[in-house]
């Protein structure tokens, strides 16, 4: 598009994160409810926003420092739990309780990285890996504060059983997000991750400090994880640790790895086309669950680079057909 | 007898090797140089079966090369000496050795071909229980070429044997090859060094950006103008 | 205090199988393989039948717990990791959660389609017990105890005096050295896979009157064995048994003093702890040259 009236908004939204293509799409996004038929169908819109979001913070480590944040639910839920608990126990008013849940959020993702810092993409994963299920543990072993496995009721922000103001919250938070990660991206910080990405050495070489840039990805990361996970506590109104499960990190693995490592828009548009299948999944029929199975072991194998590269992939087998 | 007939090979789009063609009789000694990049370690990958060719055919002994796996080229008796050697770091001196053996079923002459590896290398016998992790550049690329050794080929294939090497023991190694190849062993080295490989071999080819813009003789090419300019810095 | 010792030692005994096979898998082939638990399950559910259907005796119906357990690895080695091998890219670390979050998937569910969600144990496989400083202990543990030990040992002179066995440290150490050997990479990948499968599965019917088959078994195991892993450092083998225990008594101690829901928590505190001051884990990682 090389519109001349393109170009010269590209330049000044592109300070802010954005883009006219994403401001257009924000914008039908930000009209959406009016037009929605019925509360569910607004719903639906509110989970593949969060989820989305969510997508897009796990994409902003993987797909440029280059590491797998398999705790990345269990950080969401801790999110949840917090701002819940904050309100519950403290009458925090959930507006500071959900920045709150990223702080802490980010804190634990700062030890991690701490921790793991001078070894491999692999390392950090598994340490978040166990970092999520302890977390999950925590969370069940303490029923006097958080009710456990019996669910914790929590108090909803707004008043009244609309899904819209939850809808333009997360809107709201999905375009920061959005705006923040892609600034990052585009910025010195987005060119260091890409580089530690890549070749760690190659770019120590060059003076980028792996431990500086490595940290500064993860905390931002895991930061949008809890802030997120703070909005879904009082949400959904009830929170129980099968949040902080398995079973949310692989969504969010699939939606990430889907929309294309490396994009941040791409994982929110494939959070779009994802969740709405995911939530015909919710029925616990375990034939859905090994058709699920299939289908990840299949694309792993046949599109390792996630299927948002098929395009590029079409393109190169019709150029190769030309020649 | 080595064939290689119209080899073009390359890394998935990445062309590298253009209608190469070579071709080595048993007992020769022989070379490809070229600076750094022509596609001399390429073409050993190629033969060695690491890298499959694009086209054009590699024939041993009769045998078609180029669709076989790595290790039926190996059971033919072709043995490829990288130039960072691929040793087992956290195994002995000895059982890198005995690695080298593994396709020799007899245990009797894979322990003549211990002894005789050792005469050859005798400072790797001092250092049988030392790990190879922690050996030095020029030990390990003795041991790497020894361990070569180990499954008695027909045919060697040694990539930059003198690098990292000190001067001395370049001669010896090299002074080693050949009288390998006098035995009957085919070897084809690959070399930055041009001065001193011409000085050993019996030929060589000249490799360029992927393409054989030369061969002849030893003596032919040390008096070639081209190669006394381009090669060993004689106006 | 020496219950729990004797707890964790037995405990400890079949960490050491599981997290052998999986240390093995991870050094040989570079997947992180996180369906390892889904073979302990195979192995369970093998005895199970094995003694109640076929009748046989308790260490047959073990031993075929492991031989089930070896086939299955075997085949989904062909099916999964090694067409991902083919095809390699730099992602392997996201693809193996995903394939391992698939296989986990298929096998657990599908073990909950064919046999339910219902609990299958037996009660013993031998009567009777010694004791042992005061302490009953049942010839069960002893038993399982006994055949991990045997299993490691037989297993450990397996790697280290047969060919194959060497081949296969060698694929670990370097595999680019071991095909220039002559070693055949797509055999030695899927007999390393099998084999840690069976590893796996052996534990888990050597302990089938102590922890009946369900489908969900699996997650435990795995989670223990990873915790063995990372302590003890990635690609250390040797290490990998004495972290096994190490692992084993640390998760009995924790229930004892804090209760079942604490254990991960006690046993992630330490890993932190340990990481704190050996970054590169308890035995350090193997030098690659």
């Amino acid at each position: 598009m090389k519109n001349e009236l393109y170009n010269r908004l590209s330049a000044p939204l592109k300070k802010i994160g954005l883009s006219p293509l994403s401001v257009a799409a924000f914008i039908l996004l930000a009209l959406f409810p009016f037009v929605s038929p019925n509360a569910y169908i607004t719903k639906l819109g509110i989970t593949c926003i969060m989820w989305g979001t969510l997508a897009m913070g796990f994409d902003f480590s993987v797909g440029y420092i280059n590491v797998s944040n398999w705790g990345y639910a269990g950080l969401m839920g801790l999110g949840a739990y917090v701002s819940a608990l904050l309100l519950k126990f403290f009458d925090i008013t959930p507006w500071a309780g959900m920045i709150i849940a990223g702080c802490t959020a980010a804190a634990i993702g700062f030890v991690i990285a701490v921790l793991t810092m001078r070894m491999d993409a692999m390392f950090t994963a598994l340490l978040a890996w166990f970092v999520g299920i302890v977390l999950q543990n925590i969370v069940t072993a303490l029923p006097e504060i958080t009710r456990g496995a019996m669910g914790l009721n929590v108090k909803p922000i707004f008043r009244g059983a609309s899904p819209t103001p939850y809808y333009y919250l997360i809107l709201a938070i999905c375009i920061l997000t959005f705006c923040v990660l892609h600034i990052f991206v585009n910025s010195k910080f987005g060119f260091s991750f890409k580089a530690l990405g890549q070749d760690i050495e190659a770019a120590k070489a060059i003076g980028i400090s792996p431990f500086k840039y490595r940290t500064i990805n993860f905390v931002v990361s895991c930061f949008v994880a809890g802030l997120v996970g703070g909005f879904y506590g009082h949400y959904i109104g009830v929170l129980s640790p099968n949040v902080l499960g398995t079973k949310n990190v692989v969504q969010i693995l699939v939606i990430a790895y889907i929309g294309g490592r490396g994009s941040i828009w791409g994982p929110l548009l494939a959070s779009f086309l994802l969740m709405p299948i995911f939530e015909s999944m919710n029925s616990l029929v375990e034939i859905k669950y090994i058709i699920y199975g299939l289908v990840l072991i299949i694309s792993m194998i046949f599109f390792p680079g996630g299927i948002c590269k098929l395009p590029e992939k079409v393109r190169q087998i019709i150029k190769d057909r030309k020649k | 007898m080595l064939k290689l007939e119209n080899l073009c090979a390359g890394y998935g789009k990445l062309d590298v090797l253009w209608d190469v063609s070579i071709e080595i009789n048993e007992g020769e000694f022989v070379a490809i140089v070229g600076p750094n990049g022509a596609g001399k370690t390429t073409t050993m990958r190629a033969i060695s079966g690491m890298i499959k060719p694009k086209s054009g055919s590699i024939v041993f002994n009769d045998v078609n090369l180029e669709k076989k796996s790595m290790k039926d080229i190996h059971d033919l008796g072709v043995s490829f000496i990288t130039d960072g050697g691929n040793l087992f770091p956290s195994m002995t001196v000895k059982e890198n050795l005995y690695m080298g053996a593994l396709s020799i079923k007899d245990k009797t002459k894979r322990d003549q071909l211990f002894e005789k590896c050792l005469g050859l290398f005798p400072r790797l016998g001092e250092r049988l229980s030392q790990p190879a992790g922690l050996m030095s550049g020029g030990e390990r690329k003795m041991l790497g070429i020894a361990r070569g050794l180990m499954s008695d080929p027909k045919l060697m294939l040694v990539d930059e044997p003198s690098l990292g090497l000190a001067p001395a023991v370049v001669l010896d190694v090299f002074k080693t090859l050949k009288m390998l190849s006098r035995n009957g062993v085919i070897i084809l080295l690959v070399e930055q060094n041009v001065n001193t490989t011409l000085k050993i071999v019996d030929r060589a080819y000249i490799l360029e950006q992927g393409k054989i813009r030369g061969q002849g003789t030893s003596k032919e090419l040390l008096a070639s103008d081209y190669v006394q300019r381009t090669y060993l810095g004689i106006e | 205090m020496l219950n729990i010792l004797l707890s964790g030692i037995l405990r400890g005994g079949m960490y050491m199988l599981i997290a052998l096979g999986l240390a093995l898998v991870y050094g040989v082939m570079g997947i992180p393989n996180f369906a390892h638990g889904e073979y302990y399950l195979f192995g369970a559910y093998a005895t199970y039948f094995a003694l109640t259907y076929l009748g046989v005796s308790p260490v047959i119906a073990i031993l075929i717990g492991a031989a089930v357990g070896f086939i299955f690895g075997c085949i989904i080695e062909r099916l999964t990791f090694a067409p991902l091998r083919k095809r390699n890219t730099g992602e392997w670390v996201t693809n193996a959660f995903m394939i391992g979050a698939g296989i986990q998937l298929i096998i657990q569910n599908g073990v909950q389609y064919l046999f339910t969600a219902n609990y299958y144990g037996v009660t013993q496989l031998f009567e009777g017990g010694i004791k042992l400083g005061g302490i009953n202990v049942s010839y069960d543990r002893i038993v399982a105890f006994a055949i991990a030990i045997a299993a490691l040992a037989l297993f450990w002179l397996f790697l280290k005096k047969t060919k194959t066995g060497i081949s296969i440290l060698a694929v670990a150490d370097d595999e680019v050295g071991a095909m220039l050997m002559g070693v055949d990479i797509k055999k030695i990948h899927t007999l390393t896979y099998g084999m840690s499968s069976m590893l796996a599965a052996l534990a888990g019917g050597a302990l089938i009157s102590m922890t009946p088959a369900y489908p969900l078994m699996g997650t435990a195991p795995n989670l223990a064995a990873w915790f063995t892993v990372i302590l003890v450092g990635v690609g250390n083998l040797s290490a990998v048994a004495v972290g096994g225990l190490m692992v084993g008594i640390i998760e009995v101690t924790a229930t004892y003093f804090f209760g079942a829901q604490w254990q991960n928590v006690v046993s992630l505190g330490i890993i932190i702890i340990i990481l704190i001051f050996k970054p590169n884990g308890l035995f350090g990682r193997k030098s690659k040259v």
